[in-house]
């Protein structure tokens, strides 16, 4: 607001300055950024004392009529003014300080109110727009990852158009969300996963954040917690990240920015380096002689002999080790996105317009995305009091064959890994069908596709058109109140389309799915304003607001199972009993009001109170009310006292928030199902498999935090430090209970969780001069999370299981979040396995892994100028986690593993001691050996501890010389590279990110799209 | 000014205070809060073979996977998968049928019983679900022992959530006494459901000679465990009036939409569904087919073909038990094909899918009367069952005409003279032919593992769970444990959580 007016006067005053007649010189130069050599343009020139002045042009450069001796003043939004007396000379250049290394930084905080950083009683980080478009992610959240303390950022392995799972500060909640609120320009969007995978297979369908374009973004703040984000109330119990677009510029005519981005994107493991590759395929030591026996996918055949044998398809094929199976399936994918932004002004009104492109193609064939967005922001004002801002964005998606990821069916990725030694993908490929059409089946499990037909016959389509729309009128009332109004809606319409083809083997018939949703959010918002100074030292800036919240959520679709005319996919042609039809229609409210007051004294004491009181229609009227207060406190010390002199700057900030969260509409009582009829008799059963709860009440998030901000060493070292406790009570969980209650989960209020940790950032300007420098930036953060009670006196809640159904995700008392729970060996006293009477290892007790959650995030991010050339790369980790593979239990007990090695031809006598407590001394053949193994979850957890390369750029901005006399105001061309290494990792074939759900269940895997790199180049123009 | 502000300001209070239709928005406009109890019935019924999603979910893993070829009526090569062959384990294979039943038809039966109890107009609908409760809990606790009984289903209902496993003993003690209430209760004079009832069409003459028929079933079980109790309540069922003919049999009724919730389970794994019949999946085993042959079984060409659909009896050709693609090579027929499977007319999806047959009843009063249970005349009710088995595949569209029937119980005469063995052999050899022919292998199991007809020679394949002996039981769900420390007691009473434990009534 503040910026447009100023821009306006500006303007106003520039029109003044061309009338005056003066004797004067004209002075010419150049404002750029230091240390960057970068054109600002629109920085004001002003000379002092007067109202005169001008703006830069695109390429920096103004022209000024002035009088000797007069003194220019030199501005521009995020930087330092400067000034300088006109002398003899008749060019002034000038290069203007970042304000990023000053003290007054601005940050956007809950209601998109902007405020000064010292102000604040809590932690806030920003991510500028410009860090996340050379190196881009199809998915914006990725990018977070490794760049802000204390933000947990994982995705699924499904490659591009999967969701991404940000967590701030821990997990509050067991089974509600823990994922942070995404609003942009002041609209809260829904970032609900609109489909992911369970233990029974699925494919992750992507969230709402994974839609947005990096293109468009000014800055990305992250409110870590509710002491940041209570303003936003039951919403923001975990935090909220606010994402602000770029606006129109108050640029010389119209500025155009075109952007193009080309990655390639290749499998980061080529092989998978702890298979075994010296017995083929077959069971019990035999090499195939028949099809029948061929038809397997155990690899526990002969030892491998190169010599002809009979494969599934009857062809002979050499018994040899087949090393290449994954670079023969996989492809080489690809992202290439394009982006056009036009900027400009007029006299009352600035724009901005921007369109993008984006077409991946995944690295499996036949899958991939495309996406375009369009954003238009206007920002208009009209007369002096009034002024309105817009802003639109469509984002359009269309998403091919999203990967299926766990479970075998219809999953390309299991059905490659699942390979046996001796068989190639090439002979799969070549024998995909019998003579009717239908798959031919390649081993002795149904289930498992051939990895082309998953690819290129299942079919699993999307599409999503979304708006999102900001109408924000404020009026200023006098200088010091305001009130504000407004409108935000999201709206997307969603279809998919999924179809088992005919002739599948578990599903001869085939059948299809056709999923339409429509979804809505509206908020409209009231909010007023009053900031007023009383004397020279006391402020007090005030906010009174409500807002009335209504989601609605529309949802129909049919589909069947079992076509009638074979390979004709159309639900015409499923029988009409067959079909099956739903329609569903959920609304939620959440009605608000809300105030918050600041008082400051002297510019270095400031204390804030918040409040907000939501009232909700998904809990019962006894309970449906709630209020959220919070209080904050900031002093810096720096300017309230003389420090010592390499103290530059230091502040301490405390503060306490609550925050809370309901439920879904409709889990207070039970419901039943329609199921259609039989033999004229209509059906209907309990609808739901869980237990519902009509006392459920909202639950409470309580943080308390305390952090200092310092800057040392001539501003060259900056500390950023936190501290924090986060306590939810009353959880509303809906538990896996044991469904001998008729039931699979219940829902109630549980009791306590804790999280406790710290954040650290530190920023070192290591080298600056005017050609190079160094620039050092560290992050941290550690989470120790506590289960502290449950629901009475239980001890153990489950909340996932892996399809293996040997491991588990619980929340057990006393243990950090989401531990991974499994079967391991039976043991005697003194810590013997111990083997049953035939030889084989025992299954013994359920024991706690660790947490699936990684308590330790890291990040170092190092970037090099020379002149206009730039290094930086980024190296991201997380430690303190497990992982259960499901990938490996199964490769296991298919004698896929080098660790089945051992005992091929001898047999195994397992170490350890009978049921009577003798040494064991049966020997028993290696594949049922170690097919045991598979009921025993000890041997596939894996610390899941990681180190990566993320990301490297080196970018090149042309000097300005070079297209002095094009059309050009600036050219940078760079090459990007993301997850170029896994410099540590202690899991075997798999990457110890992978996870093929972004639930609260974290810490199982199996058979995700394998990891990938992708490099490529980055062009910027603008003109 | 103060004008506007106070306006603004009331405006905005007043925004969080209208909330008065908030209850009325929370009110889910998709799904009934109730519904009429015959929906209820009609689809409980249907879970009891069926299950939700899947129509052949745990029918394929329960009744072919682990009981068809553990009592060696079927085999498959592929020991991989059908893992009954060999007595390995998996998980989710042995658990199927526990995991399915509870959320499904127990949990919509238990609610139906206590929905139904509160109107006396509804006592016969009360007395369908009472029995078909016993149906489902009788076939949960032969296939795994001490299972959740009174407190099972009871998560809305009661709040439990972990519910308590009741010894075996307990549960048939109860299934009794609750066949005998229910079957007391039925009345005439009430409402009687009809198209919802896809047993009996609302023929209560029928429900209470099918209840005391499973009464009877249940009563035998406990022959060895609790030979007066057995004794009582086989004599209860017999004087109460069995099965009378093939028409009371017990057996739920389908049709052919082409949709799963419409069709037969078994149908739907053997054929349209998942095709394993034809798909060379499973076959019928060695054991079987020998025996049919031997004993000139016209149910042969009825429920048996080659892959081609030849028919011919010479030709039919069983699995051994415990062949897997190695041995098949060592055979003197190493094409799958040429194995006989499950005939096409076997799996329509319309066919009936039986619970109890006639034929069972009979022979079961044939057994009380050889123990002096009840009286009668033995013979007579053996030979009266053996055809009525014969008889039962009509169901099957395979019309075997009488005389045939009957030249086939001459064949395999009742040993009237022999000893009792002999006569046990007799009937349960037939009992194991039935439950074959009419895909019923869970209770085949079940009776095979009381009585030990007819003998089987168990196979010791390598890695097996049970040290080449035929399993007991299904191992339990392996979830169970870390969410239900009940099963704890369980495992303490009826022994380790293993396939060679056996259950109550199975006493060595």
């Amino acid at each position: 607001m503040k910026t447009n007016l100023l821009i306006l006067r500006v303007i106003f005053l520039s029109l003044l300055s061309t009338l005056s007649l003066a004797q004067t010189v004209e002075v010419r130069g150049r404002v750029t950024e230091d240390g960057q050599g970068t054109a600002i343009n629109g920085a004001n020139v002003l000379i002092k004392g007067t109202t005169r002045g001008t703006l830069t042009n695109d390429k920096g450069e103004y022209t000024i009529q002035v009088q000797k001796g007069a003194t220019l003043k030199f501005s521009s939004i995020g930087f330092v003014a400067k000034e300088a007396v006109v002398g003899n000379s008749t060019t002034i250049d000038v290069a203007l300080t970042s304000e990023e290394t000053t003290l007054n930084e601005v940050v956007v905080t809950a209601l998109g109110i902007r405020k000064e950083k010292k102000a604040l009683g809590y932690s806030v980080s920003e991510v500028k727009g410009e860090e996340l478009v050379q190196a881009r992610t199809v998915n914006l959240a990725n990018n977070l990852q490794g760049r802000v303390a204390g933000l947990n950022v994982a995705n699924t392995a499904t490659g591009p158009g999967g969701s991404a799972r940000i967590i701030i500060r821990g997990n509050g909640s067991i089974s509600g969300n823990n994922q942070p609120l995404i609003v942009v320009d002041g609209t809260p969007i829904n970032n609900d996963n609109l489909g992911s995978a369970g233990m029974w297979g699925g494919g992750d369908s992507g969230d709402g954040i994974s839609s947005l374009n990096p293109d468009e973004i000014e800055t990305i703040s992250v409110l870590k917690g509710a002491t940041a984000a209570a303003l936003y109330g039951s919403r923001a119990s975990n935090g909220a990240i606010l994402v602000t677009t770029k606006g129109g510029k108050a640029n010389r005519g119209i500025g155009v920015e075109v952007n193009s981005n080309y990655v390639a994107e290749d499998l980061l493991i080529k092989r998978f380096k702890d298979y075994q590759y010296e017995y083929g395929m077959g069971s019990n030591g035999i090499k195939p002689t028949t099809i029948t026996e061929a038809m397997t996918s155990n690899s526990w055949g002969a030892r491998l002999d190169g010599s002809p044998t009979i494969q599934f398809d009857g062809q002979l094929r050499p018994y040899s080790a087949v090393k290449d199976n994954l670079t023969n399936f996989y492809r080489t994918g690809s992202t290439f996105t394009n982006s056009v932004a036009l900027t400009g002004a007029t006299e009352n009104i600035t724009y901005r317009l921007s369109m993008n492109d984006l077409n991946n193609k995944s690295i499996i064939p036949n899958s991939g995305l495309r996406r375009n967005n369009f954003a238009l922001n206007l920002n208009a004002n009209l007369g002096r009091n009034l002024s309105i801002v817009t802003n639109v964005k469509y984002i359009l998606e269309k998403t091919k064959n999203r990967p299926r990821l766990s479970d075998s069916p219809g999953s390309a990725t299991y059905a490659v890994n699942a390979m046996p030694t001796s068989l190639g993908v090439v002979a799969l490929e070549g024998s995909q069908f019998n003579p009717d059409g239908s798959e031919k089946v390649w081993s002795d499990n149904i289930y498992i596709q051939n990895p082309y037909v998953a690819a290129y016959n299942w079919k699993q389509e999307d599409k999503k058109g979304r708006v999102i729309g900001v109408i924000e009128p404020r009026y200023n009332i006098t200088d010091w109140l305001y009130v504000r109004g407004r409108l935000g809606f999201d709206n997307f319409n969603y279809r998919s389309l999924t179809i088992t083809p005919y002739g599948t083997p578990f599903q001869l018939r085939g059948g299809m799915s056709v999923n339409n949703r429509n979804f809505t959010e509206t908020n409209l918002e009231v909010l007023l304003g009053l900031n007023r100074k009383f004397g020279d030292a006391f402020g007090v800036n005030v906010l009174l607001g409500g807002n009335l919240m209504k989601q609605v959520y529309q949802n129909s679709s049919y589909g069947g199972s079992n076509f009638n005319i074979p390979f004709f996919y159309d639900i015409s042609n499923i029988d009409p009993a067959a079909r099956s039809l739903s329609e569903n229609y959920i609304e939620k409210r959440i009605n608000s009001v809300f105030g918050s007051a600041e008082f400051s004294y002297n510019s270095y004491l400031f204390v804030t109170a918040t409040a907000r009181n939501d009232w909700f229609s998904t809990l019962s009227p006894a309970n449906n009310s709630i209020l959220y207060p919070s209080v904050g406190a900031s002093f810096v010390v720096s300017e309230a006292f003389k420090l010592p002199n390499f103290l530059n700057y230091l502040k301490l900030r405390a503060s306490w928030a609550q925050a809370g969260g309901d439920t879904d509409p409709y889990n207070l009582s039970l419901y039943y199902g329609l199921a259609g009829a039989h033999l004229g008799a209509p059906l209907a059963q309990i609808n739901g498999d869980r237990v519902p709860n009509s006392n459920l009440q909202p639950l409470t998030s309580t943080t308390s935090e305390a952090g200092l901000e310092a800057r040392v060493f001539n501003n060259r070292l900056g500390i950023d430090f936190a501290v924090y406790n986060r306590k939810t009570t009353n959880d509303i969980v809906g538990a896996t209970i044991s469904n001998t209650s008729g039931y699979n989960s219940a829902l109630f209020n549980v009791g306590e969780i804790a999280n406790r940790g710290i954040e650290l950032l530190l920023n070192y300007r290591v080298a600056t001069s005017r050609d190079f420098s160094w620039d050092a930036s560290f992050n941290m953060g550690y989470n120790k999370s506590e289960v502290v009670s449950l629901y009475g006196d239980l001890k153990t809640l489950r909340v996932d299981e892996n399809r293996t159904r040997i491991a588990y995700i619980h929340q057990d008392v006393g243990l950090p979040y989401s531990q991974v729970k499994g079967f391991t060996y039976k043991r005697d006293a003194a810590g013997n396995v111990v083997y049953d009477s035939q030889g084989y290892p025992m299954q013994g007790n359920l024991v706690n892994f660790g947490t699936g959650v990684a308590p330790t995030t890291l990040g170092l991010n190092n970037s090099f100028r020379y002149k206009g050339v730039g290094l930086s790369f980024l190296i991201d980790g997380k430690f303190g986690a497990v992982i259960y593979s499901g990938t490996n239990a199964y490769a296991n007990n298919r004698g896929l593993l080098n660790t089945t090695l051992e005992g091929r031809e001898t047999g195994i006598v397992g170490q350890g001691v009978n049921e009577k407590g003798e040494p064991n001394t049966v020997r028993v053949p290696a594949q049922q050996y170690y097919q045991r193994l598979f009921n025993i979850a000890d041997p596939f957890v894996y610390s899941a501890d990681f180190l990566k390369l993320r990301q490297v750029i080196i970018d090149y901005t042309l000097p300005a010389r070079i297209y002095a006399r094009t059309p050009f105001k600036g050219i940078s061309v760079s090459l990007v590279g993301r997850n170029l290494a896994i410099l540590m990792k202690h899991t075997p074939n798999i990457d110890p990110e992978s996870t093929y759900n972004n639930t609260n269940a974290q810490g199982l895997e199996l058979a995700g799209v394998p990891p990938t790199r992708s490099m490529g180049l980055n062009v910027n123009l603008k003109f | 000014m103060i004008r506007r502000i106070f306006l603004i300001t009331t405006l905005l209070a007043t925004l969080g205070a209208c909330t008065k239709d908030f209850e009325k928005i929370n009110v889910n406009p998709n799904t009934p809060s109730s519904v009429p109890l015959d929906y209820l019935l009609s689809q409980s019924t249907l879970y009891i073979p069926g299950s939700a999603g899947d129509p052949g979910y745990k029918a394929w893993r329960a009744n072919f996977i682990y009981a068809s070829t553990v009592i060696q009526q079927m085999s498959s090569v592929e020991v991989g998968f059908y893992r009954g062959t060999v007595y390995t384990y998996q998980g989710d294979l042995s658990e199927a049928y526990f995991v399915n039943s509870y959320p499904n038809s127990v949990k919509n039966l238990v609610n139906l019983i206590t929905l139904a109890k509160a109107d006396p107009k509804n006592v016969n609908i009360l007395s369908m679900a009472r029995i078909l409760r016993v149906v489902e809990m009788a076939i949960l606790t032969d296939l795994y022992g001490d299972v959740p009984y009174r407190e099972a289903g009871l998560g809305f209902l009661e709040g439990i959530f972990s519910p308590k496993y009741d010894a075996q003993k307990d549960i048939y003690a109860d299934m009794l006494k609750e066949l005998d209430e229910s079957i007391k209760a039925f009345n005439a004079g009430s409402y009687i459901p009809k198209t919802a009832d896809f047993l009996y069409a609302g023929d209560l003459e029928k429900w209470k000679r099918g209840a005391n028929s499973l009464m009877l079933r249940l009563a035998m079980r406990m022959q060895k465990v609790d030979p007066a109790a057995a004794q009582s309540w086989a004599k209860k069922a017999i004087d109460g009036g069995i099965m009378a003919s093939n028409d009371d049999t017990f057996a739920i009724k389908f049709s052919n939409t082409g949709a799963g919730t419409n069709s037969n389970a078994n149908s739907w794994n053997l054929g349209a569904g998942r095709g394993i019949a034809n798909g060379n999946n499973i076959q019928w085993s060695k054991t079987f087919i020998d025996a049919m042959k031997a004993r000139k079984d016209p149910r042969l060409t009825v429920v048996s073909a080659l892959k081609n659909g030849d028919r011919t009896v010479a030709r039919q050709r069983g699995i051994p038990p415990g062949t897997d693609p190695t041995v098949l090579k060592t055979l003197d027929e190493t094409n799958l094909d040429n194995y006989s499977r499950v005939a096409p007319n076997m799996y329509l999806l319309e066919n009936p899918f039986f619970i109890m047959t006639h034929a069972e009843a009979r022979l079961l009063k044939a057994e009380a009367i050889e123990r002096g249970w009840a009286t009668g005349n033995a013979k007579a009710e053996f030979d009266a069952g053996q055809m009525a088995g014969v008889k039962q595949l009509t169901s099957y569209g395979g019309v075997i005409p009488d005389a045939e029937a009957a030249a086939y119980n001459t064949a395999n005469p009742y040993p009237a003279a022999g000893s009792l063995d002999d006569k046990m052999n007799a009937i349960h050899t037939e009992m194991w032919l039935i439950t074959g022919t009419t895909l019923n292998h869970i209770e085949g199991w079940s009776n095979w593992r009381r009585t030990g007809y007819p003998k089987l020679t168990p196979v010791n394949y390598p890695g097996n769970e049970t040290n080449g002996q035929i399993p007991r039981r299904l191992r339990y769900p392996q979830g169970e444990p870390g969410i239900n420390p009940n099963i704890q007691e369980a495992i303490t009473r009826q022994g380790p959580d293993l396939f060679t434990t056996r259950v109550w009534w199975d006493k060595q």
